[in-house]
């Protein structure tokens, strides 16, 4: 490599370090876009050598300045949050570096910027993507900043020795990474809790939103969304992979024609809310909204009888939150957070109908301008069914046999409806719901729609929702209770499995599950239980926590072993000349011709002492290493042979 | 081998004699990594516990690489053509090592009165590289080298480890140069003797013509194609180079400043009487040296006029 290209490389690993941390700052979606368009058009110019600083340092300083004056600012205004200036002041320092020139003490300048940035990123967020970016960033800084040790050590205008310094740093990347890691495993977690700071939303933010209220004839990105939106650790922990459970979240009564809406007002917020008498076989759940949520209504596997402890995670610290009970429709959380947690627990029977007029009213209502043709469809799939159980059953089966599931919807209709059961004949989980619940009440059946999550994925050691699980269903009020029916075709009921994209982004989500147990959520405990666990056999371990520390010690432990095979790979073995010189000097070393410290040239070349043999071989090898005469085949063993021979004779003192 | 033996060899390759300093950069790394260190530990967060393990396991690392470089060295020196005191002259060194690549090694005597060093970027195994510094030696005299200080930035830059290699060894340096005065021969400081003798026939000078050869006269000087032709034997005579032979004195009496201006004078006009094609001889104290001229009888006069006044054993 020549001088300049040795340059124009280390300048790029420079700026691509400093990128990767300020990706790494970016992933938290809390940056402020000025800060990253800045940020992006330095890295363009900087990429391409424009450093307009260079000249006009002073300048370029004071205009920094005026910029962190600004955001000290707004954050004494409450305008910005003092992480986020600090992450937006690294950005600036750093970008003003970038520009300013390309001497070593700059590349270390931009270097120690960068680090600012990733401490900033780690403290903004949580994403899994912070990974590969501090990976990036560890080995892009630690190869330009050995580029430009030799760069400097090396004379005036020659090329630096890149490679070797190259291979040098990779290797120094390696055992920083697994260094790290294993540090990051054993450090205990002795946390003084100070200014305990959560991860805040990720850069995809919400995606979810369940509201109180159900406008038919949208679209339906939702089904093919795979991002995490809650996480639930249940007990008793059912063992299965796919829990194919109906999470509730809202029950409407009232449709208008066009949405469904709430009507009941908040009540009174409680630490614990209990909507029914629970039972010895309760499912208890612990569940996280995570921020992909963007909602504050519970969720909670059907039936919930119970809500308690409820956690607000701030982007500082988290707080104990209320429950508020919304008539019988849903239970929100009080105020406003980026993410929650709680306790539920569910019975898995069903609930007596309500024998409440004006409740059975409410839920029997009909739109006012309802198509005729709808009753006439109700009669017609009832049959001659007389039980309200069995039409209600007929009619979920008629739906789910006669009508297409599609998510390419027209948008927004004068008669959802009836476009759906008359025209289309084809819709999604909302349709499907809105058509049975309605068809059942022209019969006079009481009904509602309640809208929440189908399935619930096993990863690790809890279950996962996606938001593409995001469902309607219907509850219908029958003699002997309450009725789950669900219109929708049952493979259409959870998540899309579409795209390659849609796949990817899976992966990417189970990743993130087992980012977020293995490192983000890793505690003391988890150390503790890891502890406990070496020296036993893991299998026999009782606790499920602690498989994520043994995967990651195993997981240091392959990288290790692989960074230690490819070192012995890649490294350029001795030649047949340098394993015969050095053989010779450890035989000639043996037998006291030569000192360990010395060179074999220096072996004396007319001392009786000296074999015949030896001095040949030695003649040889210099010619073979250092000559245009490379050893034949078979060569050095003959050689060396033919010494070891002589040095075993007597030989003259 | 005793077990006492083994317990040191082991405590040595452990904890092998190094000094290490921190750079600026370095600095502000550790700060840094404190800085990350005390926020992992006040909010709990487990990604700045990642980063601060990266940031501690990154020093680890260098170290190792940087031990990697320093260790198996073997340094020799090659010296300098010449060393003036007060400006910088070319040293060099000799370093090689049996396996294992070096990065980035800064050579420098450990001297106290030495400054200056030189790098070298890589040091491959097998292979001796010689490397030149420039150094500044501020006096005259010998100086007693004792060991070569190799330190090494690489790889981030942010620690420099060193060593030391026991070499024992002398640089002399020769006193400082200075203008030397118009008049090269001295007024009284020293014996100044010009001699303008002609041996016509008997110089080795350019050929002046051909006589007869007498009795008694030495036969090589015989010119044998001339005698061939002329039928008798003739010889050349050749003229006598005029040569101006001096001796300086060296008032080795003399003390402190005023010593070592003497030295630089008297060195000054035995330069510029050497350069003009004279002879020239010292005599400082009890050394005496006899007029001469070349290359290296200059180097002996500096020599002796490097060691003067200073007391046999008491280097620099």
């Amino acid at each position: 490599m020549t001088g300049r290209g040795a340059y124009r490389l280390r300048l790029a690993l420079r700026d691509l370090g400093a990128a990767s941390a300020f990706l790494a700052m970016s992933l938290s979606g809390q940056v402020p876009s000025w800060t990253a368009a800045l940020f992006v058009a330095t890295l363009g110019l900087a990429l391409l050598d424009v450093r307009p600083f260079a000249r006009h340092v002073r300048e370029s300083a004071l205009a920094l300045l005026g910029s962190v004056l600004v955001l000290w600012a707004m954050v004494a205004s409450g305008h910005m949050d003092l992480v986020v200036a600090a992450c937006a002041c690294a950005a600036l320092l750093t970008a003003q570096r970038m520009l300013s020139g390309h001497g070593a003490a700059v590349d270390q300048q931009v270097a120690l910027a960068g680090l600012l940035m990733l401490s900033g990123g780690a403290a903004l967020s949580a994403d899994l993507g912070f990974l590969p970016c501090l990976c990036a960033y560890t080995l892009c800084t630690s190869l330009s900043l050995a580029l430009g040790e030799v760069e400097r050590a090396a004379p005036a205008g020659a090329a630096p020795p890149a490679a070797p310094s190259l291979r040098a740093a990779a290797a120094l990347t390696g055992v920083a990474l697994v260094g790290g890691v294993l540090f990051f495993v054993a450090f205990p977690r002795l946390s003084w809790n100070l200014a305990a700071r959560r991860g805040g939303n990720s850069f995809a933010g919400a995606v979810v939103g369940l509201g109180d209220r159900v406008r038919l004839g949208g679209s339906g990105e939702l089904k093919s969304n795979p991002r995490i939106v809650l996480r639930a650790q249940l007990d008793p922990d059912p063992g299965v992979d796919t829990l194919g459970a109906y999470w509730v979240a809202y029950r409407f009564d009232a449709f208008d024609g066009l949405e469904w809406r709430g009507q009941a007002r908040p009540g009174r917020p409680l630490q614990r809310l209990t909507l029914a008498r629970g039972s010895p076989g309760a499912l208890s759940q612990h569940i996280e909204l995570l921020p992909a949520y963007g909602s504050r209504t519970v969720v909670a596997i059907d039936h919930p009888v119970q809500f308690s402890m409820a956690t607000a995670q701030l982007p500082s610290y988290s707080v104990r939150t209320a429950l508020v009970p919304v008539g019988d429709e849903s239970v929100r959380l009080d105020g406003a957070a980026s993410g929650f947690s709680y306790y539920a627990s569910s019975v898995l029977r069903g609930e007596p109908a309500s024998d409440d007029a004006a409740t059975r009213a409410r839920r029997l209502a009909l739109p006012p301008r309802l198509d005729p043709r709808v009753p006439a469809l109700a009669r017609e799939l009832a049959g001659n069914a007389t039980d309200p159980a069995q039409i209600a059953r007929r009619l979920e089966q008629r739906l789910q046999q006669r009508y297409r599931y599609t998510l390419e919807l027209p948008g927004p209709v004068e008669d959802p409806l009836a476009d759906f059961l008359f025209q289309r004949r084809a819709g999604h989980c909302e349709d499907f719901a809105t058509a049975l619940a309605i068809l059942l009440r022209t019969l006079g059946i009481p009904t509602r729609v309640v809208t929440g999550f189908y399935g619930g994925e096993r990863a690790a050691s809890e279950y996962v929702l996606r938001a593409g699980d995001a469902h309607a269903w219907v509850e219908a009020d029958v003699p002997g209770g309450v009725l789950r029916l669900d219109a929708t075709p049952a493979e259409n009921r959870s998540a899309a499995s579409a795209t390659l994209l849609g796949w990817l982004l899976r992966a990417y989500e189970a990743l993130e599950v087992r980012w977020v147990h293995g490192v983000v959520d890793y505690s003391f405990a988890d150390q503790v239980t890891f502890l406990r666990g070496v020296g036993s056999n893991p299998a026999r371990k009782q606790l499920p926590a602690a498989g994520l520390p043994w995967a990651w010690a195993g997981t240091a432990a392959t990288l290790g072993l692989l960074g230690v095979l490819l070192f012995l790979l890649l490294r350029p073995g001795p030649d047949e000349a340098q394993k015969l010189g050095d053989e010779l000097h450890r035989l000639a070393a043996r037998v006291g011709l030569l000192a360990k410290d010395r060179w074999l040239e220096e072996l004396p070349s007319t001392s009786p002492a000296v074999p015949q043999q030896l001095r040949r071989a030695v003649s040889r090898y210099l010619e073979a290493r250092f000559g245009t005469r490379p050893l034949a085949r078979g060569e050095r063993r003959a050689l060396l042979s033919a010494v070891r021979d002589a040095l075993r004779a007597p030989r003259p003192v | 081998m005793r077990l006492a033996d083994v317990l040191a060899q082991v405590r040595r390759w452990l904890r092998p004699p190094r000094t290490l300093r921190v750079t600026r950069a370095g600095r502000t790394y550790i700060v840094l990594t404190m800085g990350i260190g005390l926020g992992a530990l006040n909010t709990g967060n487990n990604l700045l516990y990642l980063v601060l393990g990266v940031q501690l396991a990154t020093i680890v690392a260098s170290g190792l690489l940087s031990e990697a470089s320093l260790r198996g060295l073997q340094v020799r020196r090659l010296g300098a053509d010449a060393a003036f005191a007060g400006e910088p002259f070319v040293y060099r060194w000799a370093v090689s090592r049996r396996r294992g690549t070096a990065f980035v090694l800064t050579l420098a005597e450990t001297h106290p009165q030495l400054e200056g060093s030189a790098t070298l970027a890589l040091l491959r195994p097998g292979e001796e590289v010689v490397v030149r510094g420039r150094l500044l030696a501020p006096h005259r005299g010998p100086y007693a080298l004792r060991g070569i200080r190799v330190t090494t930035t690489f790889p981030l830059g942010l620690f420099s480890k060193g060593r030391v290699l026991e070499v024992p060894g002398e640089l002399l340096v020769y006193p400082r140069r200075i203008p030397a005065p118009r008049d090269v021969l001295p007024s009284d400081g020293g014996r100044g003797e010009q001699t303008a003798r002609r041996f016509r026939a008997e110089g080795d000078g350019d050929t002046a013509g051909l006589r007869a050869l007498r009795d008694g006269e030495d036969a090589r000087r015989v010119h044998w194609l001339k005698s061939a032709l002329g039928g008798k034997l003739l010889r050349v005579e050749r003229d006598v180079e005029e040569t101006r032979s001096v001796v300086l004195t060296l008032d080795v009496g003399a003390h402190g400043p005023a010593l070592e201006r003497s030295c630089e004078e008297v060195a000054a006009r035995a330069r510029a009487l050497l350069a003009g094609g004279a002879a020239v001889g010292l005599e400082a104290g009890p050394d005496r040296l006899r007029p001469d001229q070349g290359p290296r009888h200059e180097r002996l006069l500096l020599g002796a006029l490097a060691r003067a006044g200073l007391q046999e054993g008491a280097p620099r």
